[in-house]
């Protein structure tokens, strides 16, 4: 009797403490929150896989820069509709509305949730808990600064497309931005406002900063097939300089894009190498931060890709505009024309052997990404986002704009680029001829629509007469729809003007 | 621990006091029946007290010890309580009357048996007559229409197939539909564990005559005590036990033959009905079809040669066999049953077959007065075979087959079968059968052992654990096409691993006219998986497996995953003097599958019932009205059937930038819970006429609420949805099950039975949105107000008399939806989508009767659906207007439009037309699918005791069954049964069989 009380007393004791741990059952195959962060090997393998989804469809995997170049008039839809596939219709007619509008809203904060989640677990836990004989506070940092780059991009990029910049916002009138969102929302119920526009770009500098002064100038990720698709420190630098661009604060813009240019890691293609190097399928001797396209990638978009978007043989639904092509000089390699086939890797604009699209001129810039063939799944996709040129032509923006970097003049800056790409020198260099050259050399790049947006008069004529009305300096679609569906499920979401 | 001794003697001492102070003499006897039959397991016991009782032994003797003036309470389940004064005999006989009203009314429910009377909640039983004959290889195809409020729906007919159960409707859209089966007291694994053959039957593993009895549990006060699991119903099965007495030893042959099942006249159109279709077609196309230039080519020499009618071709006469021996013995102290059967059904197409091969040791032994040990041991072998089927695919035979051109040659010129067969992709189903591989071959146990320990007599502590594991090995082969040397290979390896512990105390005492019962009880489960898959694309022909694989080609696969149960219970039965009882329930479980802030759920239920009959009142009633009981109860209950780890926020592998890093793949949910069902169900049962004549009557409404949706959440979050508890749904039903024996005499016995369920569906509320599109096919919708499933199809008009065009409606809505104006149009394009009705019955049921005279039995039984709608998607094919020019269509496709004026026929025939007339979202697809099915029709035969006698056998049973006999219906196909969604397309069909067998009993 005594036995078996006892045993009933221990077999219940036993039992009141395993209980908890009976119904605890953990996923093993994949890695909860919790775990998949609790040391160095978890966090940098999170930081990796922050970058992922910038090569979706929606963001660097296409549309981000290729409806913007439709946008803009760079890229138009071919003449013989039989030809095409349907794609791209929404940026060349402008039909955007909350229905259908730039989708990166998702993978913006996508991106900039997998980040905070990084930032916030360190600042929890303590950089200390991290660091062993094998890793460094420095190792650390240097992750905190990528993943600030990484939120500093998604904000940047966002803020672009769905906010006025700095000095349209100004003239309309209207400056909500988008919601910074520096942690992540655990619960999914918060809705966020929006910001305005000094606060984003605020934010972002600071990010960009912060991240500056937390990353060692040797770093580079490691373990990786494209090292120019992480954050280095002359990527941090050169964004900033972009974004101080955007904010017209033109000395730090100068500043920062002289930084880059003195580093001796990056020099200019020559007029000999450009019409080839886009066939690479990792980053040229200009390339400081690009989005790496290959199938292998989890974000992969196949046919959706560029390189098919702007194949006669493939969608073909992006082509080059007459009013793109025809602005080149004769000599000048960025704007050589041949036949597709016959003229691969010395061009840079291509008719279609067969002449099936009527004329149509295609750029080369996604060209070899995947071998072009219509049959064959498109495989490199790659997207450059910073190059060097960019920085001499930020600095030349700058300077023209009243910042002064000793021994850099404007007109030195442009011809620095003109000189390799076989163009002849300038004599001046005034806004004009800035903008201009920043529309030559970044063609197909993402940059134009952008680059008229963020300032107070930039606006477009159309040429081609399928379009629809011209886009004025204060248009609704410098700041175009939230997606709808966000305003479905958040009441504090303010709606730009127009939409 | 002293002063509870001290409590135990104090007490110990007052009852043998007690004792002392009487007089007690020892007193034996036999209990027996009237017949002189002992009685095993009576109860003898002193009134008035709960310590001195005895237990009848297997030849009816007792032996206790009481006053010589006490009274003697003897009882038995089935039999009238009595009681004997002992009147200082040292010897008593007792004599026990069968209870007419109890007898065979003992029914099987949670946690234990109750009497049919005392029971409160909705529950239908089955008992194990009739079980034997049907050639099924599961249990569940046993259910099908013979159970109001239980709808069996078979997507296919292939052997060995999986059900579609739904007891009282559908009640979620993420979670599981299926009932919870439990075998002898330990819930199982059912449903398709396969991983490449078509369809596979986790309850095949159980002998379909290894069961006694079913119990189905439908409402809340039945299931509820099944707690996070009862949502869906629960069905309890219970195997048989010996029987003390004389060993029985039976031995069982059954042969049968099946083939397509086609009531409806369902034709393909053979060689010259095709080439004038089709030239037909061309001719309106503007083609000439005897000019050889001409992409419509199609002259009558096409039909000159061979011609084949390939559903023929593909098809076979399916045969059955089946073997069993089993036997039964007991003793007082212990009994056995044992069994081992192979069933062996070869398939109506070629390459399809099931086998199994099970094997039970049910034994039960009394180790000592009060200590009963008990084990149920089961073995199931299946082996499955078949071909690709379920999809419109060029190697379905049943696809295949209604669409290669009867000019095709079978055979090529070396006579082997014909694999150029352009318009079916160059695939010969036949071919296909003989060089490829989709196998499934499962190996399940299933033993529990049980300890019952009754020290004081009414009090049982009992404690049930049971292993229960699943071992698959599956193939898929492709052979290579004629002429190369590489083929491809999947394999898989399944394992599934359950752990249960159920433990309870159970305690029944009776007061004056009190009646309690109160069990309290625990369970713990947890259950594994995994599973490994390789696939290897490039396996020697010669040798085809994994051992010839060129590594670099090949991918493998692993899943895995555990989930745990913990569960605390209690039961309280009480009634008045027979006439009024309560049921109440009370289950938490405690599950891992769920978010940390609700991890443990509470259940509960309570039923009433009142016995009118047992007043005294009814007395002058109880001539004709036998029993007349009214039930009502209410509760709530769960559904626990989803993925595991669900709750967890997780991080996964994603792949960049040549390396792989991770990324969040869902967010946290710790407020992840189950789906409730709340319950409430009144019911009626009467028997009229002794019993002769007994109606079931409920009507119930059962919400689901907190049903587990995708909620969207605002991006910011970093995701777009997360898996929430927020929508709602109804089912709404009445349930009228009547059986009644017509005639009952010592020669003739004529009984008939009918049920009947009304079930309706609605959608209450789908958090955000209102309307979701279904997630195997967007032509059926869920939407709030509407039944769950709910077609969306173009609204379909019907031929324009004047040309022959397809016309539609276009609808013109105001902003409540209300359709302002319909106009027809022949743009497809233009055509408004609709609402057009649900694949859900209104109302199913059967009906059967039986007529036994002397030794010979003849029973039928009918099986009915009736209001449901269904979607024939092969018609885009096979009745294409001429779309389709290379495939042989159905003969329903002859009466097409020829003349201006000609109404109800098909569009005019243009070849190669794209008006989509014969597209598939339209309502000019979607049927009627009632149909009455003569499901089963059994004669059979006990010979005479004499001639048995002579050959030295106990019994021989001869019988002959045909079943799917015939099924009226208005169906466009072979058959009119297509799923639960009535749109499963490329299945195989039902077929009809005919099937003989012999049982002799030692």
């Amino acid at each position: 009797m005594k036995k078996s009380i006892y045993l009933v007393l221990i077999v219940a004791s036993v039992f009141a403490v395993s209980c908890k741990d009976f119904l605890k059952e953990e996923p093993f195959l994949t890695q909860s929150n919790a775990l998949a962060l609790s040391d160095y090997n978890g966090l940098n393998k999170a930081v990796a896989g922050a970058y992922s989804p910038l090569a979706d469809g929606v963001w660097y995997g296409a549309d981000y820069v290729l409806t913007s170049e439709m946008r803009a008039e760079n890229a138009t839809i071919p003449t013989n509709t039989d030809f095409q596939s349907g794609r791209y219709q929404q940026p060349f007619y402008m039909t955007y509305s909350a229905d259908a509008t730039v989708g990166i809203w998702g993978y913006g904060y996508y991106v900039i949730s997998a980040v905070n989640n990084v930032l916030e677990e360190i600042e929890t836990r303590g950089i200390d808990s991290y660091v062993d004989s094998s890793v460094s506070e420095q190792d650390i940092y240097n992750l905190q600064a990528e993943c600030l780059f990484l939120r500093a991009l998604a904000h940047f990029d966002m803020a672009r497309i769905y906010a006025y910049s700095p000095a349209k916002a100004a003239v309309v009138g209207f400056d909500d931005c988008i919601p910074i969102i520096l942690k992540t929302d655990k619960t999914a119920q918060e809705q966020p406002a929006r910001n305005t526009v000094a606060e984003v770009y605020a934010q972002i500098e600071k990010d960009l900063t912060d991240a500056e002064s937390l990353m060692a100038a040797s770093y580079t990720r490691k373990s990786i097939a494209d090292a120019k698709a992480a954050a280095s420190l002359p990527a941090i630098q050169a964004l900033l300089s972009r974004v101080y661009l955007y904010d017209q604060k033109w000395q730090l813009a100068a500043d920062y894009a002289t930084k880059v240019i003195e580093n001796s890691n990056y020099k200019l293609w020559t007029a000999a190498e450009y019409p080839s190097v886009w066939g690479q399928s990792t980053g040229g001797s200009e390339v400081i931060f690009e989005i790496y396209g290959k199938q292998a990638n989890s974000y992969d978009e196949y046919w959706e890709g560029p390189s098919h978007m702007t194949n006669p043989k493939g969608y073909a639904d992006c082509a080059a505009s007459a009013a793109l092509v025809s602005l080149f000089e004769e000599g000048d390699v960025r704007g050589t024309t041949g036949v597709r086939d016959t003229d691969d890797g010395k061009v840079m604009f291509c008719t279609d052997p067969d002449e099936a699209s009527g004329g149509e001129f295609w750029t080369r810039m996604y060209m070899g990404k995947g071998e072009c063939d219509a049959t064959s799944t498109p495989d490199v996709n790659k997207l450059i986002f910073l190059r060097l040129s960019e920085m001499y032509l930020n600095r030349a923006e700058a300077l023209v704009n009243g910042a002064s970097i000793s021994g850099a003049t404007a007109l030195n800056d442009l011809n620095t680029i003109r000189s390799n790409r076989g163009a002849s020198a300038l004599t001046s260099a005034g806004a004009a001829a800035v903008a201009l050259e920043r529309r030559l050399e970044l063609n197909f790049e993402g940059h134009y629509w952008f680059d008229l947006g963020r300032n107070a008069a930039g606006a477009i004529t159309y040429v081609d007469s399928r379009r629809g009305d011209n886009v004025d300096a204060t248009s609704k679609f410098w700041a175009l729809a939230i997606p709808k569906r966000e305003y479905d499920v958040n009441v504090n979401l303010s709606h730009n003007p127009g939409f | 621990m002293k002063k509870i001794k001290a409590l135990f003697a104090v007490a110990a001492l007052i009852i043998s006091t007690t004792v002392a102070f009487a007089q007690n003499i020892r007193v034996t006897g036999v209990v027996s029946e009237r017949n002189g039959d002992s009685i095993n397991g009576a109860a003898v016991q002193l009134k008035g007290s709960a310590t001195v009782y005895a237990m009848t032994d297997a030849t009816g003797n007792y032996a206790i010890s009481v006053p010589k003036d006490g009274v003697l309470v003897v009882s038995c389940l089935g039999y009238e309580t009595v009681e004997v004064p002992v009147n200082g005999r040292n010897f008593v006989n007792i004599t026990m009357d069968t209870d007419a009203e109890l007898l065979d009314d003992v029914i099987v429910v949670a946690y234990g048996t109750v009497r049919r009377e005392a029971n409160t909640g909705s529950v239908t039983t089955m008992k194990k007559e009739g079980l034997a004959e049907a050639p099924i290889s599961s249990v569940d195809k046993l259910l099908a229409g013979k159970m109001a409020g239980v709808q069996v729906t078979s997507s296919t007919g292939q052997p060995g197939a999986a059900t579609d159960i739904r007891i009282r409707g559908i009640s979620s859209l993420n979670a599981g539909n299926q009932p919870l089966w439990v075998v002898d007291g330990i819930p199982v694994e059912s449903g398709d564990q396969s991983i490449f053959t078509n369809t596979s039957n986790a309850m095949t593993a159980i002998n379909p005559n290894d069961i006694e009895s079913i119990t189905v549990l439908k409402d809340a006060a039945a299931a509820s005590i099944y707690g996070s699991r009862a949502a869906n119903g629960v069905i309890l099965v219970t195997t048989k036990s010996g029987k003390s007495g004389r060993a029985q030893f039976n031995a069982r042959v059954k042969f049968g033959a099946s083939y397509l099942a086609n009531d409806n006249n369902f034709t393909i159109m053979n060689g010259e009905q095709l080439v004038t279709w089709q030239r037909e077609a061309a001719q309106n196309a503007g083609y000439n079809p005897d000019d050889p230039t001409s992409p419509y080519y199609r002259p009558y020499s096409l039909i000159t040669g061979e011609l084949n009618n390939w559903m023929k071709n593909f098809t076979r006469l399916g045969f059955l066999q089946e073997y069993e021996i089993n036997a039964a013995a007991g003793s007082d102290k212990g009994k056995f049953y044992s069994s081992i059967s192979y069933q062996k059904n070869d398939g109506i197409t070629y390459g399809t077959d099931f086998q199994k091969l099970t094997a039970r040791v049910n034994s039960d032994y009394k180790l000592t007065k009060t200590l009963e040990i008990g084990t149920r041991i089961n073995l199931g072998y299946t082996e499955s075979n078949d071909t690709p089927m379920q999809s419109l695919y060029y190697s379905n035979p049943f696809f295949a087959g209604m669409t290669v051109l009867p000019w095709t040659p079978l055979y090529d010129e070396d006579g082997n079968y014909n694999v150029n067969i352009p318009e079916n992709s160059n695939t010969n189903p036949l071919y296909t059968a003989t060089h490829d591989d989709q196998w499934e071959k499962q190996f399940r146990v299933h033993g529990t052992m049980f300890l019952q320990w009754e020290p004081v007599r009414n009090l049982v502590f009992k404690t049930n654990n049971s292993v229960e594991g699943t071992f698959g090995e599956g193939r898929r082969y492709w052979a290579p096409d004629p002429g190369d040397s590489e083929g491809t290979l999947q394999t898989s390896n399944t394992q599934y691993l359950t752990l249960t512990t159920s433990n309870t105390i159970t305690y029944n005492f009776s007061a004056a006219n009190n009646n309690v019962r109160v069990m309290a009880g625990q369970e713990a489960m947890r259950r594994s998986f995994y599973y490994y898959y390789a696939y290897a694309p490039t396996v020697d022909a010669q040798i085809p497996y994994l051992n010839t694989s060129v590594a670099a080609d090949d991918s493998v696969d692993y899943e895995a995953n555990y989930r745990t149960l913990l569960s605390f219970f209690g039961m309280l039965d009480y009634n008045y003097d027979n006439r009024y009882f309560l049921t109440a329930s009370l289950r938490g479980d405690g599950s891992s599958l769920f978010g940390s802030k609700n991890q443990w759920g509470l259940f509960w239920s309570v039923g009433g019932s009142w016995n009118v009959t047992n007043e005294a009142f009814m007395k002058s009633t109880s001539k004709w009205l036998s029993l007349l009981k009214i039930r009502a109860s209410y509760g709530v209950n769960g559904n626990n059937n989803i993925s595991p780890y669900r709750a967890y926020g997780v991080y996964a592998s994603t792949a960049y930038n040549g390396g792989n890093g991770t990324l969040p793949s869902s967010p946290d949910n710790e407020s992840l819970s189950w789906e409730k069902n709340y319950t409430w169900n009144v019911g009626l049962d009467a028997g009229f006429f002794d019993h002769r004549l007994n109606l079931q009557f409920d009507v119930y409404s059962r919400k689901t609420t907190d049903m587990l949706l995708s909620k969207q959440v605002p991006q910011t979050s970093g995701f777009s949805s997360n898996f929430m508890n927020i929508g709602s749904m109804r089912n709404n039903g009445v349930e009228i099950q009547l059986d009644g024996d017509i005639i009952r005499n010592s020669n003739v016995v004529w009984n008939a039975g009918f049920n009947f369920s009304y079930n309706k569906s609605t959608i209450l509320d789908l958090g955000d949105t209102d309307e979701m599109t279904y997630a195997d096919d967007s032509r059926i919708k869920h939407k709030v107000g509407e039944r769950f499933y709910t077609f969306y199809l173009k609204d379909y008009y019907g031929v324009n008399p004047s040309n022959g065009s397809a016309l539609w409606r276009h609808h013109e809505y105001d902003e409540n939806g209300n359709i302002t104006s319909t106009t027809l149009t022949s743009d497809y394009n233009k055509a408004s989508y609709i609402y057009a009705g649900s694949p859900e019955p209104k109302f199913t049921g059967g009906f059967n009767t039986s007529v036994s005279w002397k030794g010979l039995t003849f029973s039928a039984f009918f099986e009915y659906k009736y209001g449901n709608k269904v979607l024939i998607i092969e018609n885009r094919y096979i009745n294409s207007d001429g779309s389709q020019m290379s495939m042989n269509q159905s003969t329903r496709g002859l009466n097409y439009w020829k003349n201006p004026g000609d109404t109800g026929v098909f569009p005019k025939l243009v070849a190669g037309n794209s008006s989509n007339s014969y597209a598939m979202p339209s309502t000019r697809w979607l049927q009627d699918g009632s149909y009455i099915r003569l499901k089963d029709i059994t004669i059979s035969y006990n010979l005479p005791e004499k001639w048995v006698k002579a050959i030295m056998l106990k019994g021989v049973k001869v019988y002959a069954s045909a079943l799917n006999l015939y099924t009226l219906h208005d169906v466009d196909f072979w058959d009119p049964e297509r799923g639960l969604d009535g749109m499963g397309y490329g299945v195989y069909p039902m077929t009809k069989s005919f099937v003989g067998g012999v049982e002799v009993s030692f």
